[in-house]
């Protein structure tokens, strides 16, 4: 069922876009096949594999118990929480905040959590900003201190 | 040429970045879930923010690939769970070794075949790989776009269990790369008026995105009780009489790895799993496969060493990577504004010679770090995974981060993540997806370049010998799994 869904939104994205795609069309040409040809041709195939995805009858997904499944959502959105606050709060409070959480679904307790937290951030910070050259977000709080 | 190469590879940085990228890479490998994709995935950003040459960047991540496949084996043998894709192989025998008390010589000798697997095919990428690119070099973009028809339809043939699945993993890779401002006619494509996407989705967000953070989901899903790894006790060398008995085992997987290395598609997985079969029918009625036989951990070490290797062939001559990790170390050399193709021999002569040298040099750097110093390798085996995760989540981030450092990228990156993660439960190939990805320029280019040379008509793909052939390699390696295989349960059926 699932390799039907995906197949009929893969139909779906196709067609939308190869409707956008139409319109591609430089003002001023110089050569023969111009900036729509090669999308719309790869849409066109994504659409044929899609109908055959939903026609292909095989190999069912399985899909991870619900709770379990769950967890993985909650993990997706702690990342992606994560990716948000990155550059506002700075790498050091953001990598903390984000590990507590993980560290627990990986059987972590809450003071390993907490204090691995800090270990990364401020371990990793001064690992890539200070020795590797790498530039990570300090955070507006932290400008002031440490310049 | 290879001497200039030493030069270049020898310099006291590069060799200490080669020794830095080998002990990672090790532990890449040997940590389960990591493999060589998200090894190299993970430090090419990280390489690329620290403003390395191009040069020693891919000093660092062929050094890391080499790395990941000598430390997959190593938690193959000691907890009976594969570090990496290739070593899975490994734990049929190495892991009834190991319970036997001797995981000292499973794993020397081991790491000995990883060694002659990977200086074999050294050495056959010194032999083949200049006159495969004199070869190539004749290629007009008609020819080249066949060719990267026929790569992807290689990766696409072996890999995965469903062709429309392998084949819609390629074609989402190919239309994302046709995001951003054309090129040629400047209209902008699918960027949906986002300022961020103008220059297309950034290939480091992409590779991070499929290949760390659905990692981290698919390390939820499968977390398994880790069960203790077998302590190292009793001697660790193997004895001159086992080294007899698995030599030529060594040699025979090592040539074998390296030829199904060099082709498209076939990766270290299929090279080792092929030579452990081969090895098993050879060995004859006393043999002990599956028990514990040394020549199980000999064969498909060297097998998929010499094939990593190998897989560096097409990507330095042809400019066509053979793999997942080969093709993100494309995407590296276009980081650096490098086009990769058969006249990367003669344009950069430095970054090819370079890497090659180092590759020998880090073959030695790798046996000693894994012979002697294996016991700080096992270590790495207790981390657990409530430090290693978000750990690897943290350097994720930073590696996207260090391209733009905008959190649209890192976001983007995130939901590629989630995106990537459904595909894989799905069982879509992943390494098509990112080779198409990484070609689909390349591929739109040479395709629009050939039919501007013939004004726009179509017979010219189809025009010389050469791509007359690549088409059809094409279509068979398309079909010709599928069909053998169906062939194969029909037969099955009907005795």
């Amino acid at each position: 069922m699932s390799e039907r869904i995906l197949g009929g939104v893969l139909l779906l994205v196709s067609l939308a876009g190869i409707w956008i795609g139409w319109d591609l069309q430089a003002p001023m040409s110089y050569e023969p096949v111009g900036p729509r040809a090669f999308p719309l041709l790869v849409l066109f195939l994504l659409g044929l594999c899609a109908i055959a995805l939903m026609l292909e009858k095989k190999s069912e997904t399985v899909w991870a118990p619900p709770p379990v499944l769950k967890r993985i959502g909650l993990l997706f959105l702690i990342v992606l929480v994560y990716a948000l606050l990155f550059d506002k709060l700075g790498f050091m409070i953001a990598t903390a905040l984000m590990t507590v959480p993980v560290a627990r679904f990986f059987g972590g307790s809450w003071k390993q959590g907490v204090v691995g937290g800090i270990g990364l951030g401020v371990g990793m910070f001064f690992f890539f900003d200070r020795l590797l050259d790498v530039a990570l977000p300090t955070g507006l709080w932290l400008n002031g201190i440490l310049g | 040429m290879l001497m200039q190469g030493f030069a270049v590879a020898g310099t006291p940085e590069n060799l200490m970045i080669a020794l830095i990228g080998c002990f990672i890479g090790t532990v890449v490998g040997l940590l389960p879930g990591l493999g060589p994709i998200n090894g190299v995935a993970i430090l090419l950003p990280i390489a690329f923010a620290m403003k390395l040459p191009p040069e020693s960047a891919l000093i660092l991540l062929c050094a890391v690939y080499a790395g990941c496949e000598y430390g997959g084996r190593i938690s193959a043998i000691l907890i009976n769970v594969p570090g990496d894709a290739g070593a899975v192989m490994t734990t049929l025998d190495g892991y009834p070794m190991a319970k036997k008390g001797l995981a000292g010589p499973a794993l020397s000798m081991s790491a000995l075949a990883s060694f002659t697997g990977a200086l074999l095919a050294t050495i056959g990428i010194v032999a083949f790989a200049p006159l495969l690119a004199e070869w190539a070099i004749a290629f007009g973009p008609a020819e080249y776009f066949a060719l990267m028809v026929l790569a992807l339809s290689c990766l696409g043939g072996l890999v995965g269990d469903s062709l429309p699945k392998a084949m819609t993993a390629c074609l989402i890779g190919l239309l994302l790369s046709t995001v951003g401002i054309d090129a040629n006619s400047g209209v902008y494509r699918y960027t949906f008026d986002m300022l961020h996407l103008q220059d297309g989705i950034p290939f480091i967000v992409i590779v991070i995105g499929l290949f760390a953070v659905s990692e981290l989901m698919l390390m939820l899903q499968n977390e398994h009780t880790a069960s203790e790894p077998i302590t190292l006790t009793g001697r660790l060398m193997f004895s001159m009489k086992e080294l007899m008995l698995a030599k030529w085992t060594m040699l025979r997987s090592a040539f074998s790895g390296f030829f199904i290395g060099v082709l498209p598609g076939a990766g270290a997985t299929i090279a080792s799993a092929m030579c452990y079969a081969m090895e098993r029918r050879m060995a004859g009625k006393d043999h002990q496969f599956g028990n514990g036989d040394i020549r199980g951990v000999a064969a498909p070490e060297a097998a998929n060493n010499a094939s990593a290797n190998g897989s560096l062939v097409p990507m330095l001559t042809l400019g066509v990577p053979g793999s997942g990790t080969t093709a993100v170390m494309i995407g590296a050399l276009t980081l650096y504004n490098i086009t990769p193709g058969p006249t990367l021999f003669q344009d950069q002569p430095v970054i090819v010679w370079g890497l090659i040298a180092s590759l020998f040099i880090g073959n030695v750097m790798l046996l000693v770090l894994n012979i002697p110093l294996i016991r700080v390798f096992v270590k790495f085996l207790s981390i657990p995974n409530w430090l290693l995760v978000p750990g690897v989540a943290a350097i994720s981030l930073v590696g996207v981060y260090a391209v733009h450092g905008t959190t649209f990228d890192l976001i983007l990156g995130t939901l590629i993540g989630g995106v990537g993660y459904l595909l894989r439960v799905m069982n879509f190939p992943i390494a098509p997806f990112i080779l198409g990805f990484v070609l689909g320029d390349m591929m739109e280019q040479n395709l629009r370049r050939a039919l501007s040379i013939s004004d726009g008509d179509v017979g010219v793909l189809f025009a010389s010998p050469i791509s007359i052939g690549l088409w059809v390699a094409a279509v068979a390696m398309l079909v010709g799994p599928r069909v053998m295989r169906m062939l194969e349960q029909r037969k099955a059926v009907a005795a």
